[in-house]
């Protein structure tokens, strides 16, 4: 039963980092700029991880779908999903008028919109916990993993 | 069973579980480097990438010869004091400012009292199924190029497409440019050839560059006024000494 809750764990995760880059990968640009509206990073620094995150994520999705190193992946994920958190939370301390840019190009909110910071927090929050079933209990099915250590199932 | 067949047995197994720990071992550490391996090779595949589709940008680059502030803006207007406009030809809220406050712009301008830039950017090219925002921008770019990019910009945000659309064609944008006496092949060679699309990316990323985060954003001599109004703007234009 448990290892069948890591296995959905381990999907769903693998989805959430391969939707959230394979929706940024095609405007690199905006991805930048994306980050740069966090005003944490010198535009040529947010330029580059703006570039270099949606490749990231989607390797992170790669490696999640086949299960392998899953404890691995999963403790870097939560790492990531923590600093993007961390990132939601000083812009809304500091009141800045953003899309978080989870699910998109993002970065700036036109059209009057109201920042849903309260709500990419609350989901960002959903992906941790499956991140920590995962480092918690890592054996999952069909995954490299298991082949790759000779599982006694 | 004897004593000594169950005593080999257990060594038997002791070994095998000690072969077993050095294998999840040597299993651990090569997947850790490979894991490592991949995500650093994967970001610098979209270092790479971002850093050629830049380069492949400043190759194409046309700027129109009448743009101002390092080519990224057009003025309207003489006067002393800078008023700085940066907006998306898609943007409810950038429409909604120049409906209430364009009558105010033009007063000020007239009166020779500031100097409008009007920077189009484009931000909102998610919003729109065939990147309205860039490519308004860019048609707006070769307007100035024929002489009349205000004329074409108060038109584009007359017809201003809702968020959401795929946007207006470039026939569409080719008969609004005509509708204000842009009639040349010029105008429309540059619509369809995409002359300007180089051109509007650069005036983003130096938007971007300059801190620029929703449109539309409005300066009065550099400072940002926090709710564009033309009672704002007016306030604004005074306390800058014109």
């Amino acid at each position: 039963m448990r290892i069948w809750v890591s296995t959905v764990a381990r999907l769903g995760l693998a989805a959430v980092w391969l939707v959230a880059g394979g929706l940024k990968v095609g405007d690199l640009a905006a991805s930048g700029r994306a980050v740069n509206a966090y005003q944490l990073f010198p535009y040529e620094v947010a330029k580059v991880i703006g570039a270099a995150q949606p490749f990231l994520e989607i390797a992170l999705g790669l490696l999640l779908l086949a299960g392998f190193a899953v404890r691995l992946t999963a403790g870097i994920s939560a790492a990531l999903l923590v600093v993007f958190i961390a990132g939601i939370v000083s812009a809304w301390a500091r009141g800045l008028q953003i899309d978080c840019g989870c699910f998109s190009t993002g970065g700036e909110l036109g059209a009057g919109a109201d920042p849903a910071y309260g709500w990419d927090l609350a989901r960002d929050a959903g992906f941790l916990l499956l991140a920590g079933v995962l480092l918690w209990r890592p054996r999952t099915r069909y995954s490299i993993d298991g082949i790759l250590m000779g599982d006694e199932q | 069973m004897s004593k000594g067949t169950r005593e080999r047995a257990q060594a038997k197994r002791v070994v095998q579980e000690q072969l077993a720990r050095e294998r999840r071992r040597t299993v651990t550490l090569w997947t850790t480097i490979g894991v490592v391996a991949v995500l650093v090779i994967a970001g610098l595949i979209g270092w790479g990438v971002a850093a050629g589709q830049q380069n492949d940008a400043g190759g194409k680059l046309t700027v129109p010869p009448s743009a101002v502030d390092d080519g990224t803006a057009f003025a309207r207007g003489s006067g002393p004091v800078t008023i700085d406009i940066y907006e998306d030809f898609m943007c409810p809220a950038c429409g909604q400012f120049e409906s209430s406050s364009g009558a105010t712009l033009t007063q000020l301008v007239d009166a020779n009292k500031v100097t409008v830039r009007y920077h189009p950017i484009a931000i909102l090219d998610r919003y729109s199924s065939t990147r309205y925002s860039t490519r308004s921008a860019g048609a707006a770019a070769a307007a100035a190029a024929g002489g009349k990019f205000y004329e074409y910009h108060e038109v584009l945000f007359a017809n201003r497409p809702e968020e959401g659309s795929a946007g207006l064609d470039n026939a569409r944008l080719i008969e609004l440019g005509r509708s204000v006496g842009l009639t040349d092949r010029a105008f429309a060679d540059a619509i369809n050839a995409k002359t300007y699309t180089a051109w509007a990316t650069k005036v983003t990323d130096t938007a971007s560059s300059r801190g620029v985060t929703a449109t539309p954003t409005v300066l009065v001599a550099g400072k940002k006024l926090d709710a564009p109004s033309p009672g704002a703007l007016t306030a604004a234009v005074e306390a800058a000494g014109a």
